[in-house]
């Protein structure tokens, strides 16, 4: 028996009978590394906790799960001890999460090397040291002394697969390692693992929701969808001729920076002549922190948006990406530098009532995160309603009308009228907020990483939504992302910031294919691209 | 950048455990309806009036005709109880409404508009919480005189700081919210987005903490009437009846001072337990 993790028909019930997991079978061979795909809910994460005994209280699990040829389902507590000490280890999504602020990078090190495998402090130290060079921290020695508040999320994820890896696992099972983080990041992230697997013949079972960091780095894939497998098998099949429905779905879904064909250079050109929508200029805004030097949020940002036209702003997170889309819809007020929309300033925070509303006619916003940025107690007919009231002077009976046509508009319907956010899914709540902004019939639309917090498949609706809306409407649109396949999908043009500077801008399709700034070069390469294509 | 979203395998494994106090809750509950209940129906519900006298039984224990007996006066003290029962609830009430008015108001305008004026509210909060409130009752008695409505003013000013302080914490976390700056973005002013919207979403929590204020305040007040500084005689209270009984204790009738003292740990006890659930269940136990 060659297989490092065997899982057969597992499923798993909660005390109230609620299925979670349904037969999914997966094997992970030394040295293989098995992604596990699937949007939020679909159980892939529970099914690698399982594998450690991390099971909900009072849950029944059937089936079985061998892991380095042992039994852990009904294993006994030590049993289990043993495993998670010497057979497998787990890195979390959010790495500053899991390390106790409080300790120093050494003690959270040493400490399972000390209790676990009884070193002695000399050796931990050591042993922690060299762990450190392995995930390839520039210097080891001076952070076995720091804290994790020094690191930034990058190093710290790299810390704790160091963490992990103190234990020597035959198996490591990664859970959304990269999410979290930047793009460059993760990819370095990416690297770390990979050359890891390598030198140490390790099993991966990688959990992950992003397409193209699977196909770029497992060698075979298992596709989940709400507790079940959808389809496995080897990465490069699965992904290039998949024979599961859902799968063909999410792969369609998922956006991609691969070079298209040219028929993207025509909708480049057929934005309108008219005078620009949007002008920034010479935009700049620097925070003063006590005690610190102060942040330069913003240097010197100028764009341009024709009528009907829309502009990526592509950027990590620090960028100033989401600082110039404040600024630019009067959260925050500049230093120095105007905008204009529509050709009227508005730069300067309103003063009286109606300023204040001629400024929201002319700008809106979607939020990041639609779990956050809706009302909890409002319900989504009633937060249209208050805006239609507030703007058009509607009366009650005609602002249910309207709030009706706007929910359709966006493909709800009456039912969603007297829905809480609480009931309604993600895409949901993102189209309930974009119908909101679109009641104002505003000249600009932000869009300030609207679909990052969303499953790719309701990415894909969301995105599709804003491209009709603007076909119908005219709509200008200022779309804000980390993701460059997702720039791409919905803007003609787009800008490169880094550091609050622009540092490149031009047609979308160009930035991908000929990325002329050095960032704007590694940007587009640290987006994971299948192995087979790169092997090309 | 991403935004962490939970997992379904973190929710799960975060879910609350099955309520084991609900058993708890509901006896608590039932106490205070059950009181709540007397007090209102007090004439039905009481075999005699708070002050008839009966002086072929004077100090006499529990029979047929008085459930609990009688005072040193011969007056039934189940009916005593009863009536008592209304000024013993109604003046915590008034205090932890008017505390609560006084508070969040005072709360929101430090969260809300921040600088100098949430400063000088957050001195003199300070203030106010080194002054103890039996105290602050006591020199509102000495100025305007006996009976409940002084009392209940002052504590209402000197329990407010304790829920202004939290409407504050709360206010400035809700004003960072996205939601919040989607309401500005739409161009909606900020009395509006303060009053209309922030102020009913931190609503549950500040009042469930405000339930909590119940007890303290009954079992403070009723120490009040027991220095004879609340409630005035003939007014049938518990902390008064308590007074009352002293000279019948050393005579070996402890009954009359034991009855209304049972019934203001019972109904302390029983707000607490409700405040506390109340609070775990809507504010995910956000600490006063």
């Amino acid at each position: 028996m060659s297989r490092l993790l065997d899982i057969d028909g597992l499923t798993l019930e909660l005390h109230d009978g609620t299925r979670l997991l349904e037969g999914i079978s997966l094997s992970v061979a030394p040295g293989e590394t098995v992604g596990l795909v699937g949007e939020s809910g679909s159980g892939k994460s529970l099914t690698a906790r399982t594998v450690l005994g991390l099971v909900p209280e009072r849950s029944r699990l059937g089936g079985r799960v061998r892991l380095d040829g042992r039994e852990v389902i009904g294993a006994p507590a030590r049993d289990i001890l043993d495993l998670r000490r010497h057979a497998a280890a787990m890195i979390f999504q959010d790495p500053r999460a899991g390390i106790n602020p409080m300790r120093t990078i050494g003690d959270h090190l040493t400490e399972t090397l000390r209790r676990c495998e009884g070193k002695s402090a000399a050796e931990a130290r050591a042993r922690a040291i060299e762990l450190l060079a392995d995930v390839q921290l520039p210097r080891p020695e001076e952070h076995f002394g720091q804290y994790p508040h020094e690191f930034s999320g990058g190093m710290l994820q790299r810390v704790m697969i160091a963490g992990a890896l103190t234990s020597s696992p035959k198996l490591l099972i990664c859970d959304e390692p990269t999410t979290a983080l930047d793009v460059t990041t993760q990819a370095e992230i990416v690297r770390v693992l990979v050359e890891l697997r390598e030198r140490r013949g390790m099993g991966m079972l990688f959990i992950t929701h992003d397409l193209n960091l699977a196909a770029s780095l497992c060698d075979r894939v298992v596709v989940m969808s709400r507790g079940r497998v959808e389809e496995s098998g080897d990465a490069r099949r699965v992904f290039t001729a998949p024979e599961a429905d859902y799968t063909r779905r999410l792969i369609e879904a998922t956006p991609s920076i691969a070079v298209r064909s040219l028929d993207g250079e025509a909708e480049a050109d057929a934005s309108a002549p008219a005078g620009p929508m949007l002008e920034v200029r010479g935009l700049d805004k620097q925070y003063q922190l006590r005690g610190r030097p102060p942040v330069h949020a913003v240097v010197e940002a100028e764009l341009e948006i024709p009528r009907g036209g829309s502009l990526g702003v592509v950027g990590e997170s620090g960028s100033g990406k989401s600082t110039l889309a404040r600024m630019i819809v009067g959260l925050e007020q500049p230093d120095r530098g105007e905008v204009r929309i529509a050709g009227r300033e508005r730069s300067t925070a309103p003063r009286s009532r109606a300023e204040r509303i001629a400024h929201a006619k002319s700008v809106q916003m979607v939020f990041q995160d639609p779990y956050l940025s809706l009302d909890p107690r409002i319900p989504a007919g009633r937060a249209i309603q208050d805006v239609l009231r507030l703007h058009g002077g509607l009366d009650r009976v005609a602002a249910e009308a309207r709030a009706l046509e706007l929910l359709e508009a966006v493909g709800l319907g009456e039912r969603h009228l007297a829905a809480r956010p609480k009931t309604l899914s993600g895409g949901q709540r993102q189209r309930v907020a974009i119908a909101r902004a679109l009641a104002i019939e505003p000249e600009l639309l932000v869009m300030d990483e609207a679909t990052s917090a969303l499953d790719v498949s309701v990415q894909a609706q969301v995105l599709d939504l804003v491209a009709q809306l603007r076909a119908q409407r005219g709509l200008t649109v200022l779309f804000i992302s980390h993701d460059l396949g997702v720039v791409r999908r919905v803007c003609e043009r787009a800008v490169v910031m880094r550091r609050g500077e622009i540092v490149e801008q031009g047609p979308s399709e160009r930035l991908l294919r000929e990325p002329e700034h050095p960032y704007t070069r590694l940007l587009v390469d640290s987006v994971p691209r299948p192995s087979w294509e790169a092997a090309a | 950048m991403t935004t962490p979203t939970p997992t379904l395998a973190v929710k799960v494994l975060r879910a609350p455990r099955a309520h084991r106090t609900s058993l708890v809750f509901a006896i608590a509950c039932g106490v205070v309806a059950v009181m709540t209940l007397a007090a209102v129906f007090a004439p039905f519900v009481a075999p005699y009036p708070p002050d008839a006298v009966d002086f072929t039984a004077v100090n006499a224990g529990p029979s047929a005709a008085h459930w609990l007996g009688t005072d040193g006066l011969g007056r039934d003290l189940l009916s005593r109880l009863v009536f008592g029962a209304r000024t013993a609830l109604l003046g915590p009430l008034l205090v932890v409404i008017g505390s609560t008015i006084i508070g969040m108001l005072l709360g929101l305008l430090a969260g809300w508009r921040g600088g100098w004026i949430d400063a000088v509210l957050g001195r003199v909060f300070d203030v106010l919480f080194a002054f103890p409130s039996l105290l602050l009752a006591i020199m509102a008695v000495a100025l305007f005189g006996k009976g409940l409505v002084a009392p209940v003013i002052a504590m209402s000013i000197a329990y407010a700081p304790f829920v202004a302080r939290l409407t504050r914490a709360l206010v400035k976390a809700e004003r960072t919210r996205p939601y919040v700056a989607a309401y500005r973005v739409q161009g909606f002013g900020g009395a509006w987005i303060a009053f209309r919207r922030v102020l009913p979403n931190v609503t549950p929590i500040v009042g469930a903490q405000s339930t909590l204020n119940f007890g303290y305040v009954l079992a403070e007040l009723a120490g009040l009437s027991f220095l004879g500084l609340g409630v005035q005689p003939p007014t049938p209270d518990w902390g008064a009846m308590i007074n009352e009984a002293q000279s019948g204790v050393a005579g070996g009738y402890f009954l009359p001072a034991i009855v209304p003292a049972v019934a203001v740990v019972l109904v302390v006890v029983a707000v607490n337990i409700i405040g506390e659930e109340l609070s775990d269940r809507i504010g995910g136990g956000v600490p006063a």
